[in-house]
């Protein structure tokens, strides 16, 4: 597949703070990419560049299908900022009816694509109803909505879980997957790494305004090399921590997360556990994101925090 | 532009359809027509009769006193048309006065003495057969002493009216008695004693003349109101959305959408829409009120079309755009800078009082349209359209005067406009902390 956007060596400075430093990526069409980072680390400036809210300090955004019209792209983009929000006291066919116009769609052809999407949020019931009465839940999915009326070519989210409850977070999970099905491009900005692993195609990990890590989300995690233990247990799984093939060890309750040492057999570690307790599940796996996030920013933040 | 349209779409309906919105619009007139009427029919119902015994120690003043309501003689000889002016005016020099019931007492040699039952009375129940409201004494040497003075005893000493109708009756009683006694026939004594009316005639640049120009005062004020006021109010309530849409987080979905231009424009002519929706009614509701007393006024000889011309609705509307486009930009930034909407009233406070400069000034404008200070002021950026204005209503500007402030008025707004569109585009996101001015220029030279 091709590439639909590429970033290319922007810059964005707010004062002393040099929020994004530099920051190249493409797109590629047909994907989810997924935006990873801290809280700060430069993620919505990045996608606040892309959508036209921010001119760059320095480099380009490039649409590399159809044109680079100054107006057009904005209407080529659908975007779920973070902080999000509606008109309260709108009614939530009309909100929606609004928010395609300002991306170009006539009402009149918009109305059936507002039932469907309704529809398909079952939010039927709520077409009439005035978003100040809607629960936030409804309220973020009605804004979802706004965000796909248009049909757009890329679909910009950012943390589109945050503030959700389990039974929404799977049900934005699923609509993702199902969108990726039907062809759509997604940039999905978020700082949980379950999450993104679950969904995302490609990722790019940004620190400090700078890409520190980016491929698809196997070629990241075979970089790291399958060296890592997710094991359950009935027992008392202390003794892990003290084993010599073990760098690192998680113990939350009765399972545990080991990362093991350059060559470290995990056959030994397992007839160690068998020994210790009753095993659950053993298995041998590439780190999670969450693992390689922490590793690649995680100590030197913390190691900088701690100076601080 | 269809974006633009959208956005003023919105903003215009959402406006329209709000309770407060037909309400105001309905009710207002109403309002302002009661709020001008009810002094006025209090005074001459609300206050109720006055009883007040006249102490005459003359013992020469009964007649005066016989019909104290009366309209006084030489303000009978008023001609129909005059006496319509006046009550278009509210300028009638026969002020209402609360009816009085008068209890006449011929007491030559009156002194404070003699009067000291009818103080008395002034302090009794409201609802005693013999309460009084007030005592007017006349010392008996009024005719002879010119040092004597009147006294008027009452328990409110601001009945002003009461007091000064009194003394009106007493004293032109008094001068017609000094006049006979020097040899003057009391036959005439009224007439020489008459005022003579002034009238202002207003000269045209083209050497027409119009007459009433008295009322223009009364016009410039209601005009200038109806001018400035909904660029205030709808200023306001543009600066109210803006803020809105930034804690409700609207926002950058729509500059996500829509270019900072766009959403600037949008918005501003969609509550300039709705102001002009609201003054239309207004002017209707006017028309139809105005078109009952204009029957009235023309029956008695009144021709309205000389107070007002009608190129100044022409010039209304022109700098009604003018002020409106003006105030709303300023309003606009302060939306876009602050983050809540007391923040943002704190910070218009200074301006708008800046702004309201030529309001503040009317009078002296109305008084001197031709002044220098005046002529500059009415082509200055922001106090321009309205001083303009006022003046096109008192005198006749020259035409270049009038093209050039209206020339000044639209670089004004669209400079205004070109800093707004750049500091929205910075300042809508900014959450936090307010910009200060060097920040502030700063937005201006990035966005």
């Amino acid at each position: 597949m091709a590439d639909i956007l590429a970033v290319r060596d922007v810059r964005k400075v707010f004062g002393e703070v040099r929020a994004v430093d530099g920051v190249s990526f493409t797109v590629r069409s047909g994907t989810i990419t997924g935006l990873l980072g801290r809280n700060g680390a430069g993620k919505t400036t990045t996608i606040r560049m892309i959508t036209g809210i921010f001119m760059p300090d320095a480099g380009r955004i490039e649409w590399l299908q159809g044109g680079n019209g100054a107006s057009a792209f904005r209407d080529r983009i659908g975007y779920l900022p973070e902080e999000r929000g509606l008109y309260k006291q709108m009614k939530v066919v009309e909100l929606l009816l609004f928010l395609a116009e300002i991306k170009g769609c006539r009402p009149a052809d918009t109305r059936k694509k507002v039932d469907y999407w309704l529809e398909r949020f079952e939010l039927s019931d709520k077409r009439d109803a005035k978003i100040e009465e809607l629960s936030k839940g409804n309220a973020q999915k009605v804004q979802l909505v706004g965000t796909l009326l248009h049909d757009p070519e890329l679909i910009i989210l950012d943390e589109p879980q945050s503030g959700l409850d389990p039974v929404n977070i799977v049900l934005i999970r699923n609509l993702l997957g199902d969108l990726r099905k039907e062809g759509k491009t997604i940039l999905l900005s978020t700082h949980m790494m379950a999450e993104a692993e679950k969904m995302a195609d490609e990722i790019i990990l940004i620190h400090r305004g700078k890409v520190v890590l980016e491929g698809t989300v196997d070629e990241v995690r075979g970089s790291f090399g399958r060296n890592t233990l997710h094991i359950d247990f009935d027992g008392d799984g202390a003794f892990l921590c003290d084993l010599p093939q073990v760098r690192k060890a998680t113990i939350l309750g009765s399972s545990a997360e080991l990362a093991l040492h350059e060559g470290a057999d995990a056959q030994d570690i397992l007839q160690a556990c068998v020994s210790k307790f009753r095993v659950r599940k053993f298995e041998v796996a590439a780190p999670s994101l969450e693992e390689i996030f922490i590793a690649k920013v995680g100590a030197e933040t913390l190691s900088a925090e701690v100076a601080r | 532009m269809n974006k633009m349209f959208a956005i003023m779409k919105r903003e215009y309906l959402q406006a329209v359809r709000k309770k407060a919105f037909i309400i105001m619009t309905l009710l207002l007139p109403f309002l302002m027509a009661g709020m001008m009427v009810l002094p006025g029919l209090m005074m001459a119902k609300g206050m109720g009769t006055k009883r007040i015994a006249v102490l005459d120690g003359t013992g020469k003043l009964e007649s005066a006193f016989a019909r104290p309501n009366a309209p006084e003689e030489g303000e009978e000889k008023l001609d129909a048309k005059k006496e319509a002016r006046k009550a278009i005016s509210g300028r009638s020099r026969r002020t209402l006065p609360s009816q009085m019931q008068i209890e006449y007492v011929n007491q030559p040699g009156a002194t404070e003495a003699a009067a000291k039952p009818y103080l008395e009375r002034i302090s009794r129940k409201d609802d005693a057969p013999d309460k009084l409201d007030g005592v007017f004494v006349v010392p008996p040497v009024a005719l002879t002493d010119p040092e004597a003075k009147l006294t008027y005893f009452s328990r409110s000493a601001t009945d002003v009216m009461t007091q000064e109708r009194l003394a009106r009756l007493a004293n032109k009683s008094l001068q017609g008695l000094r006049l006979s006694a020097n040899g003057i026939r009391p036959e005439v004594v009224d007439d020489l004693l008459q005022d003579l009316d002034i009238e202002a005639v207003q000269l045209s640049r083209s050497g027409g003349r119009k007459t009433g120009g008295e009322l223009n005062f009364i016009v410039a004020v209601i005009f200038g109101a109806l001018l400035v006021l909904p660029s205030f109010v709808y200023g306001q309530e543009t600066m109210r959305g803006i803020v809105q849409e930034k804690t409700d987080r609207v926002v950058e979905v729509l500059i996500s959408s829509v270019s900072p231009v766009q959403l600037l424009s949008g918005k501003i002519l969609g509550v300039a829409a709705v102001g002009l929706t609201q003054i239309g009614v207004w002017i209707t509701m006017l028309a139809i009120a105005g078109g009952y007393g204009a029957a009235v006024a023309t029956t008695a000889g009144v021709n309205l079309s000389q107070f007002v011309r009608p190129i100044v609705f022409v010039y209304f509307f022109v700098f009604f755009i003018l002020a409106y486009l003006t105030y709303v930009c300023v309003y606009a930034i302060a939306g876009a800078v602050c983050n809540s909407e007391k923040e943002a009233q704190q910070f218009m406070m200074p301006i708008m009082l800046f702004m309201m400069m030529p309001w503040i000034l009317m009078m002296p404008i109305v008084m001197n349209p031709d002044a220098p200070f005046a002529v500059a002021f009415s082509m200055a950026p922001v106090f321009g359209p309205i001083t303009m204005f006022v003046r096109t209503l008192v005198t006749d500007p020259p035409v270049w005067h009038v093209i050039v402030s209206i020339l000044i008025s639209i670089a004004t707004i669209a400079a205004f406009f070109w800093v707004t569109a750049k500091i929205f585009r910075v300042g809508i996101l900014s959450y936090g902390k307010r910009p200060t001015i060097p920040e502030l220029m700063r937005w201006i030279r990035v966005a």
